[in-house]
């Protein structure tokens, strides 16, 4: 399993956790946008995710990354992000 | 009441906004605002849909300078948009680069025109508005989905900002920054970012703050006196975060009940005054309370409220030509506040917007396969910022996946459901209706599917 796959893993997990979803963590599509069409994810889920990613990797999110890095447009483009900004 | 508000009673060198640390005084706005009025096309009515703070309040007193009415709705589905458009169509659509960025995937309509700040120098005109005129009108969801709209005359706006501004310590000398985390279409936004500036001695912040680090940063950012304008599911992610927080005057919570518990820390931790605002679209906000020292809520000065011979509760607004009924039921209590009562069974609140549950109900029964089915909200739903509401569906030939998918096209996010569960029949009883506790005995039998 390539580092990218095993990230992508851990942060499902963390998601599903985070918002207590009642689905397996490998059903989360990697590609599939974490909001509206999708996981049909919200404001809401975002701060959830947001605390539970500063409690785990030591960092914020941002509304700019939001903006500009799409971080919530896949779960691939979220593991990314957080495994370039991880401080732990 | 005066028969005219001017569009601003702030001096020329008051600052009303920060952009990051960069400070915009009453006189660039003016000039930005005479810059935006003149390409205002020659309609009646403005979509207001800026997510930029500044923007909205330039959006705002661009409109009401050439007389037009703005249109303020946090819901800006598609579905909605189209709803409105349709009910004003003599409408345009004011949005700006920072919606259009966002995440949300929303289109504005090709004809929208973007807002930016263009003004050139100082100073611009200061224009007196007359009072009974309807400035803005604000929506909800009807009884039956559709938008019901709320209008409020200019002189019942400014009349709620002051009253909100002595309340609240906000009357000057010196000005107060706002940090203001709820959408500025949001009622509560609204009043606090953008009315605030205009008839009170305060100053708000642009943003972005929606996340933890941001909401620290724009406190930081701006001088004291500061004032946190927030909602109790930011306020928890804030604490969570442990950011530091410059000192504050108070923080000011509203959109959904504020749990004492998490007020009390939030006390500790930030060494300040939390206050609660009660309020609703339709009315505006009316009362406050310090959550920590009680249940009661004060009434704003002005602010009335009479119980008819049905023991519906009215709200008298002063500037508002008529009562309007209060969506909770409340206790009156001797010294001219209330105690509410808890929410009608029948309206939630969830992210700061208000739905009705036979309005969702109806749409869940319009997707196509679904037999019957009810959307059921948690018992925690008055003191859990993240609780979510769920349905059970009858629905043999559909799964949970397609009957979520329908319902995104038609409801919007923070009312979808968590959970969409799959049974064989729902225990209704001999006239139809479907009782808490029966539904409490579904939640314990095994699911077919559970989505």
């Amino acid at each position: 399993m390539s580092s990218a796959i095993a990230m992508e893993s851990e942060v499902a997990a963390l998601i599903v956790e985070a918002l207590h979803l009642e689905m397996a963590p490998e059903d989360i599509a990697p590609d599939a946008p974490l909001f509206g069409e999708g996981l049909g994810l919200d404001s809401i889920d975002a701060l959830e995710i947001a605390l539970a990613v500063s409690r785990r990797y030591g960092f914020q999110l941002r509304s700019d990354d939001e903006r500009n890095g799409q971080i919530f447009a896949s779960l691939r483009n979220l593991a990314a992000h957080i495994e370039k900004n991880r401080v732990q | 009441m005066p028969d005219t508000f001017p569009l601003t009673d702030r001096a020329s060198g008051d600052i009303m906004f920060y952009r990051g640390a960069e400070a915009i005084t009453v006189g660039r706005f003016l000039a930005d605002v005479a810059a935006l009025a003149s390409r205002l096309p020659q309609r009646a009515y403005a979509l207001n849909l800026c997510l930029d703070r500044y923007h909205a309040l330039l959006g705002l007193a661009a409109a009401v300078s050439r007389s037009h009415v703005m249109l303020l709705s946090a819901d800006r589905t598609e579905r909605r948009v189209d709803e409105i458009a349709a009910g004003y169509p003599d409408l345009y659509v004011l949005t700006d680069a920072d919606a259009v960025a966002h995440a949300s995937g929303w289109q504005p309509p090709a004809d929208a025109l973007f807002v930016t700040a263009e003004g050139q120098g100082e100073g611009g005109p200061n224009p007196e508005i007359p009072a009974a005129r309807v400035a803005i009108i604000g929506f909800t969801s009807g009884s039956t989905g559709e938008p019901a709209a709320h209008p409020k005359p200019w002189g019942a706006l400014v009349g709620a900002t002051r009253a909100a501004a002595a309340r609240f310590g906000l009357t000057g000398p010196g000005t107060t920054t706002l940090v203001a985390t709820v959408p500025p279409q949001h009622m509560y936004g609204f009043e606090t970012t953008m009315a605030m500036p205009l008839h009170a001695a305060t100053a708000s912040h642009t943003g972005p703050h929606f996340y933890p680090v941001e909401i620290a940063e724009a406190l930081r950012e701006v001088p004291a006196p500061r004032v946190l304008v927030t909602t109790p599911l930011q306020m928890r992610a804030l604490l969570g975060s442990r950011e530091a927080l410059p000192p504050l005057m108070s923080v000011i919570s509203a959109t959904a009940p504020l749990a004492p518990e998490l007020a009390n820390e939030a006390e500790q931790a930030w060494k300040t005054p939390v206050l609660e605002i009660y309020g609703a679209t339709e009315i505006g906000s009316i009362a406050s309370r310090r959550t920590t020292a009680g249940d009661a809520w004060t009434l704003y000065d002005g602010i009335v409220l009479e119980r008819d011979a049905e023991e519906n509760v009215h709200v008298g607004v002063p500037g508002m030509p008529e009562l309007v009924p209060l969506a909770d039921a409340v206790a009156f209590l001797p010294d001219g506040g209330f105690r509410l009562l808890g929410r009608r069974t029948d309206m939630v609140k969830l992210g700061g917007k208000r739905a009705s549950l036979s309005s969702l109900n109806r749409l869940l029964m319009q997707v196509e396969g679904v037999e019957d089915g009810v959307f059921v909200a948690p018992e925690d739903l008055d003191s859990n910022p993240a609780a979510r509401l769920m349905v059970y569906a009858v629905a043999p030939q559909r799964s949970a996946g397609e009957i979520l998918s329908a319902l995104r096209r038609q409801v919007e996010p923070v009312f979808l459901p968590r959970r969409v569960v799959l049974v064989p029949s729902l225990p209704r009883n001999e006239i139809g209706k479907l009782t808490r506790q029966a539904l409490a005995t579904l939640g314990r039998q095994p699911a077919q599917d559970a989505g």
